[in-house]
């Protein structure tokens, strides 16, 4: 479904991501992993074509996507649910989700769309005319992949859910994206949370400084010694 | 105290439009963080379009905006997907040079055209008059008051209740996660400046019977929109009007009290007085 060719991204013309290719195939939940500064949100980034690659190439569903503008790859399913949520503070929750809608393939469905988000974060249905900005961060993530939802995602591209959140909301924001997985959808799921990420992952790739240091399934992964090595930047 | 309501009545009806004027700016600034300062000549524009308008086919100002509205609109979208947009999030310096060297063309453009001296654009409602009791008010005023509102809550049911106005805000509040929900930010920039243009196109046709207009009045419009946005605090929309009624009141208290010029200075006494004890603007949290 997606497909990563010796991609060269960077900021300035100074390269941070060095050659990196990775792919993911229809209903599969894939890992990234890397410690802080490997080049992660640069990475999910470019697959929201945020920025023009230096080189390489974006293959997604057999269409070369590496030209298009952030707008057209939401149009064609690829949505991203970025680090820190950025929900949309000065807006209602129910307003947040009309938003992730706006793209022209998700408009017409927004309604039975929304009800599909309330019933699998009820919380959310209580906070609906409630500004974002009032929510608790836990919240906040849920309203984020709400959000991500309403905009029909086929791929969803998750960039450190975990991070801020109380135990108790990480475990249920785990649980989510097995529920989303078991309905079908394509996840990326970048962390930094090592164990978390090997248990709900089927693949993972390891980054390290811009480089893929190590890729396989979980297991694998999991035992091999280079992984705890790029973690901890050794 | 004739004399007060008078200048209360005037006051509010001619800060209604300024409120307008402010609107336009404080929307632009909040999407794409320009600072305008061709506003102004944007207004002179419209006004000097519909004096050729009068003058060319005899039309009323009011019926000119059918043909001003759309011309400035997408004059508007032009000057900003051309000359801005390569700009914006850039050089903030470059452009408010950009915005101030506009603003001598459009200066120029209509001395060319129109000559300098002062003239005026006829409507038929120019000198009819509304008596309520001791006050007297000019029937261009009301005109001028009932639609600046009309238009400012017509706005704020946009921003509030259309997929255009909620992406409007998107990118007002985090442009990076509006672009990564699909909203294509520069066209919301670049429509949002040519509303702000064509919102001048009304506020001039509402500014113009009985007004004698000449081409270097701009940069007074512009500063007293730009009084009016800072009063109001950038991007919130009851601030903003507000500030529009202030300035307003103060113009006509000043002219009908102190002499005209000092008059036509107490708006920028008053708007120095409140940011020295108010320097955040009149009101505490953005509606937006
Ligand atoms: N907008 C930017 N401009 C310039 N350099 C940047 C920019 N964003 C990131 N970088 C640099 O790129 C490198 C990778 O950053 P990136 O944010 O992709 O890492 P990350 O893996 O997401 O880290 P974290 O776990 O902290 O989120 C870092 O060295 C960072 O300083
Ligand atoms: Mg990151």
């Amino acid at each position: 479904m997606l497909e990563v060719d010796h991609l060269v991204t960077g900021y300035g013309g100074v390269p941070v991501l060095h050659d990196v290719s990775l792919t993911l195939s229809a209903g599969e939940i894939v890992g990234l992993l890397g410690a802080n500064n490997a080049g992660k949100t640069t990475l999910i980034n470019s697959l929201s074509g945020m920025y023009a690659p230096m080189s390489g190439r974006i293959r997604f569903e057999g269409q070369d996507v590496t030209a298009m503008t952030p707008k057209q790859r939401v149009e064609i399913g690829i949505i991203q649910v970025p680090e820190g949520r950025l929900v949309f503070p000065e807006m209602s929750v129910r307003e947040n989700l009309l938003l992730g809608g706006i793209n022209a393939r998700a408009r017409a469905h927004r309604p039975r769309q929304m009800d599909h988000v309330l019933e699998l974060f009820p919380r959310l249905q209580e906070r609906l005319g409630q500004n974002a900005g009032t929510l608790s961060g836990g919240e906040q993530q849920m309203l984020a992949i709400g959000r991500a939802l309403m905009a029909e995602a086929k791929l969803l591209m998750l960039d450190e859910p975990s991070l801020g959140l109380s135990p108790l909301f990480v475990q249920y924001i785990f649980g989510i994206i097995d529920r989303l997985h078991a309905e079908g959808l394509s996840i990326l799921l970048i962390e930094q949370n090592l164990n978390l990420t090997l248990r709900h992952a089927q693949r993972c790739y390891v980054l390290e400084r811009g480089k893929v240091a190590v890729e396989g399934a979980s297991d694998v992964v999991k035992d091999d010694p280079r992984t705890r090595r790029a973690y901890l930047g050794l | 105290m004739a004399e007060f309501l008078q200048a209360l009545a005037q006051g509010l009806l001619i800060g209604s439009t300024y409120g307008l004027l402010a609107l336009g700016m404080g929307l632009v600034y909040g999407v794409s963080g320009v600072v305008n300062f061709s506003h102004g000549d944007f207004i002179s524009l419209g006004m000097f379009l519909c004096l050729g308008l009068y003058s060319a086919l005899a039309l009323d100002p009011y019926v000119s905006l059918i043909i001003t509205v759309p011309l400035m609109t997408v004059i508007g979208g032009l000057v900003y997907w051309y000359l801005l947009r390569p700009m914006v999030g850039h050089q903030f310096l470059m452009v408010v040079q950009l915005t101030l060297g506009l603003s001598l063309v459009l200066q120029n453009g209509i001395l060319m055209v129109f000559g300098g001296q002062p003239a005026r654009t006829p409507s038929v409602v120019e000198s009819k008059l509304l008596i309520l009791g001791d006050v007297v008010v000019r029937v261009p005023h009301v005109i001028a008051f009932v639609v600046s509102f009309a238009m400012a809550i017509g706005l704020y049911i946009m921003l509030r209740s259309t997929d255009f106005g909620r992406s409007i805000r998107a990118v007002h509040q985090n442009a990076h996660a509006a672009a990564l929900m699909g909203v294509d930010v520069s066209r919301v920039q670049t429509l949002t400046f040519a509303l702000g243009i064509g919102i001048l196109a009304i506020a001039a046709a509402l500014l113009l019977p009985g007004t004698p207009i000449q081409p270097a009045q701009g940069l007074r419009y512009t500063v007293i929109t730009l009084i009016v946005v800072a009063l109001g605090g950038m991007t919130n929309f009851v601030g903003i009007m507000l500030g529009g009624l202030i300035i307003g009141l103060s113009e006509a208290y000043g002219t009908i009290y102190l002499s005209d010029t000092l008059g036509m200075l107490l708006p920028y006494g008053i708007f120095v007085l409140i940011m020295l004890f108010r320097p955040q603007g009149l009101t505490w949290s953005s509606s937006r």
